[in-house]
C-alpha cells in the first residue's frame, strides 16, 4: 500500500518557518511543503535589515534560499499569501486570495510584530517607522535621503543597529530611552560603561530616563517629538523599538491556545492536534530562568524550527528551550555577548566581575557558587561559546572555576 | 563515492611543540612564508589552538566541522555553509561581524579578524593535499584520514594491546 503524501502546510517564511521547510525536506522527501507569506518579498535575512538602512547592502544581498543551510529545494515559497484563518477541525487554512487549503502537519511560525505603546500620540505621522520587514527597511531608507535628524524611540539592539544604520548615512541621530541606560535587558546600568562610550564617540545623542508623549507632525510629516519632560526634539523621522509581540492575533478563532504567544509542549506541539508552533510566536520554556518567555531572536528561532520540523516529519525531538537572553552583537566598537541570568541587582547570585578599560566580564554563579547561570563579555567576548555550553548543560563547574572567572577556560577542560 | 577526511586529534600524542599554529598561520598568510609572514600586517592567524590542561595534557583544538553545525544554523547573514567535501566555511563577503557563532560554537575555536571584523576559522587548507597543521605536526598527532581509517587504525591498535597482554 502506497503511504499517502504528507501535505505540510507553514505559515511565516523567516527564520522559524524556513529552518523547519528544510528540516522537513531532509527527513520527507516525498511529501509537499508549502510556506506562505504575507510578504511581498521572498524570504530573507531579516538581521540584517539595517543594511538596507544603512544603504551598505542591496536586498539581493540578503536573500536566505541558497545561502547557508538553507538551500530551498522542493519547498513552495508563496508570497503574497496571509494567512486569514485556520480551520482545525477540517484541517484547512485559508489565505487572502480567498482560497483554502488542506494540511496533514500545520506549523505556526509568523512570528511577531512591532509593539507600539499606545501612549504615544502621532505614530501614523508620515515617517514615523518600525523596523521589521523589508518594506520598512526601504521606507527608512528612503526617508533618510531627505531627513537630517533622527529620534529613536526605544534602546533594545534593534534600534541600536537602526540607530547605527542612520548614523552612517551622516544623519544626526537621538536615542530616547526610558530606562537609565540602553540595552536595559540585556545587562543593568552599572555593566554598560564600556558601551556607553563607544555610543557616545560614535556620535549618538542618549537622552535616558525620557518617554516621548508626542509626535509632531505637520504636512511634511514628521517635524519633532515631544518629551515628558516637556522638551521638544525637532526630527524629520522617528523610528520605535519599544518591543515585540507574538504575531497571534488571525488564531483567534481556531482553538488553538495563546498565552501572549502560541502555547506548545516540548515537541512543539500545540494543543490541538496536528499543529506546531515555533519562534518569536510560541512561547518557550528558559530552563535556567525556569520562566516561560516569548524571545525574539533569528537564532532561538531556526533551532526551534528546525526541532519543529523534525517533530512535523515524523521524527520526535524535544526543544529543551532558550535562555530568555542570548545575545551577541557589535556596538560601534565594542563586541558584547550577553546570555542566561545577567540581572543579579538585589538577587543572593555569586558575581565575579572584572573591569579593564576595555574590557568588562561578569560572571553569574548560583548563590551556592556551584553552577554558572549567567555571562557577559563586552569587549573581549573569546570563546563565549564554551560558556554558553556550561550554562545550558547545568554542568558541573567544580574543577574550572577558576577558569572560568579568569577567562582561561578552553574546550581542553572539558575533556576528561 | 570516496569519504572525505577530516581532521583527527591523537591527545597522547601531542607533545604542545605549537607546530601546527605556525604552520596554520604560515598557510593563512599572504605570501605563505615564514620569514615574511612574521612582518605581515594584519598578521596572520592560526586556527588551530594547542591549550594546556591539567595534569599536563596538550590539547590541540580545531573546528570540528560538526554534522548539525550550530554555528551554521545560529549565523544571522547566511555566511556559514557547508561545502561537499564536509567543510564548514565562513564567506567573509557575508559576514558581517555580529559574532553570533562565536557565541554558540561549544568548542570556542572561532577567531575574529578586528580590523576587518569578519569571523574566521579552520577552512582545512583548500588548496593544499594536506593541511598545513596535519604536515607540519612531527608526533602525528594531527591525522588527516576518512572516518573508516581513522576507527579502523583505533581498532586495531586495540587489538594489538589485548593480544600483548597490556590491555584488561
Amino acid at each position: 500500500m502506497a503511504v499517502k503524501q504528507m501535505q505540510y502546510i507553514i505559515i511565516g517564511a523567516s527564520a522559524a518557518g524556513m529552518a523547519a521547510a528544510e528540516a522537513i525536506r531532509r527527513l520527507d522527501s516525498e511529501g509537499s511543503v508549502t510556506v506562505l507569506s504575507d510578504e511581498q518579498d521572498m524570504p530573507y535575512f531579516r538581521p540584517m535589515l539595517p543594511f538596507i538602512v544603512s544603504g551598505k547592502k542591496k536586498f539581493p544581498e540578503m536573500m536566505l534560499i541558497g545561502q547557508g543551510p538553507y538551500r530551498g529545494a522542493n519547498i513552495d515559497v508563496r508570497i503574497n499569501s496571509r494567512v486569514e484563518a485556520v480551520n482545525t477541525a477540517d484541517q484547512k487554512v485559508s489565505i487572502k486570495s480567498g482560497e483554502e487549503l488542506p494540511y496533514d502537519k500545520l506549523l505556526i511560525a509568523t512570528g511577531s510584530v512591532p509593539n507600539i505603546p499606545s501612549d504615544i500620540a502621532g505614530v501614523e505621522a508620515e515617517g514615523v517607522f518600525v523596523l521589521r520587514t523589508i518594506a520598512d527597511a526601504c521606507a527608512m531608507a528612503h526617508r533618510a535621503e531627505t531627513a537630517r535628524h533622527a529620534v529613536m524611540l526605544g534602546g533594545g539592539l534593534l534600534n541600536l543597529k537602526a540607530a547605527f544604520a542612520l548614523l552612517e548615512r551622516g544623519m544626526d541621530v537621538t536615542l530616547i530611552v526610558k530606562s537609565p541606560e540602553v540595552l536595559s535587558k540585556l545587562m543593568e546600568p552599572d555593566d554598560t560603561v564600556l558601551i556607553r562610550n563607544a555610543l557616545n564617540k560614535a556620535g549618538l545623542k542618549l537622552v535616558t530616563g525620557s518617554s516621548v508623549t508626542r509626535i509632531l507632525s505637520d504636512s511634511s510629516g514628521v517635524i519633532g517629538v515631544l518629551l515628558d519632560s516637556g522638551r521638544e526634539i525637532p526630527c524629520q523621522m522617528v523610528c520605535i523599538g519599544k518591543g515585540i509581540r507574538a504575531n497571534v492575533e488571525f488564531l483567534d478563532k481556531s482553538g488553538i491556545l495563546v498565552n501572549q504567544g502560541v502555547v506548545v509542549d516540548k515537541f512543539t506541539r500545540s494543543n490541538i492536534q496536528n499543529v506546531f508552533a515555533a519562534g518569536d510566536v510560541a512561547v518557550t520554556l528558559d530552563p535556567i530562568a525556569g520562566e516561560r518567555i516569548v524571545t525574539g531572536l533569528w537564532t532561538n528561532a531556526a533551532e526551534m524550527g528546525s526541532c519543529a520540523g523534525r517533530n512535523m516529519a515524523g521524527q520526535p525531538g524535544i526543544y529543551s528551550g532558550t535562555f530568555g537572553i542570548l545575545n551577541a552583537a557589535q556596538v560601534a566598537d565594542e563586541p558584547f555577548v550577553s546570555m542566561g541570568i545577567v540581572h543579579t541587582k538585589g538577587t543572593a547570585y555569586e558575581i565575579h566581575i572584572t573591569a579593564t578599560p576595555e574590557t568588562y566580564r561578569k560572571l553569574v554563579f548560583t548563590p551556592d557558587g556551584t553552577r554558572l547561570v549567567g555571562a557577559l563579555f563586552i569587549g573581549d567576548i573569546s570563546k563565549a561559546g564554551l560558556y554558553r555550553y556550561i550554562i545550558r548543560e547545568m554542568m558541573p563547574i567544580k574543577d574550572i572555576k577558576s577558569e572560568i572567572v579568569n577567562h582561561r577556560l578552553h574546550y581542553g577542560h572539558f575533556l576528561r | 563515492m570516496s569519504q572525505p577526511k577530516e581532521i583527527f586529534v591523537r591527545l597522547d600524542r601531542c607533545v604542545g611543540c605549537h607546530t601546527c599554529k605556525i604552520a596554520c598561520s604560515v598557510e593563512h598568510s599572504r605570501s605563505k612564508n615564514l620569514f615574511q609572514a612574521i612582518s605581515e600586517q594584519p598578521a596572520p592567524k592560526n586556527r588551530v589552538y594547542v591549550e594546556w590542561a591539567p595534569p599536563d595534557r596538550k590539547v590541540p583544538i580545531l573546528c570540528r566541522h560538526c554534522e548539525d553545525a550550530p554555528c551554521m544554523h545560529a549565523c544571522i547573514s547566511g555566511a556559514i555553509s557547508r561545502t561537499e567535501e564536509g567543510v564548514v566555511i565562513t564567506n567573509s563577503d557575508k559576514c558581517i561581524g555580529c559574532w553570533t557563532c562565536v557565541m554558540v560554537c561549544p568548542y570556542g575555536v572561532i577567531g575574529r579578524h578586528m580590523e576587518t571584523r569578519k569571523a574566521y576559522r579552520c577552512d582545512r587548507c583548500p588548496d593544499l593535499q594536506v593541511p598545513a597543521c596535519v604536515d607540519a605536526c612531527p608526533t602525528q598527532a594531527l591525522v588527516y584520514r576518512t572516518v573508516a581509517a581513522f576507527s579502523g587504525d583505533v581498532r586495531q591498535d586495540a587489538a594489538r594491546e589485548m593480544i600483548s597482554g597490556k590491555g584488561s
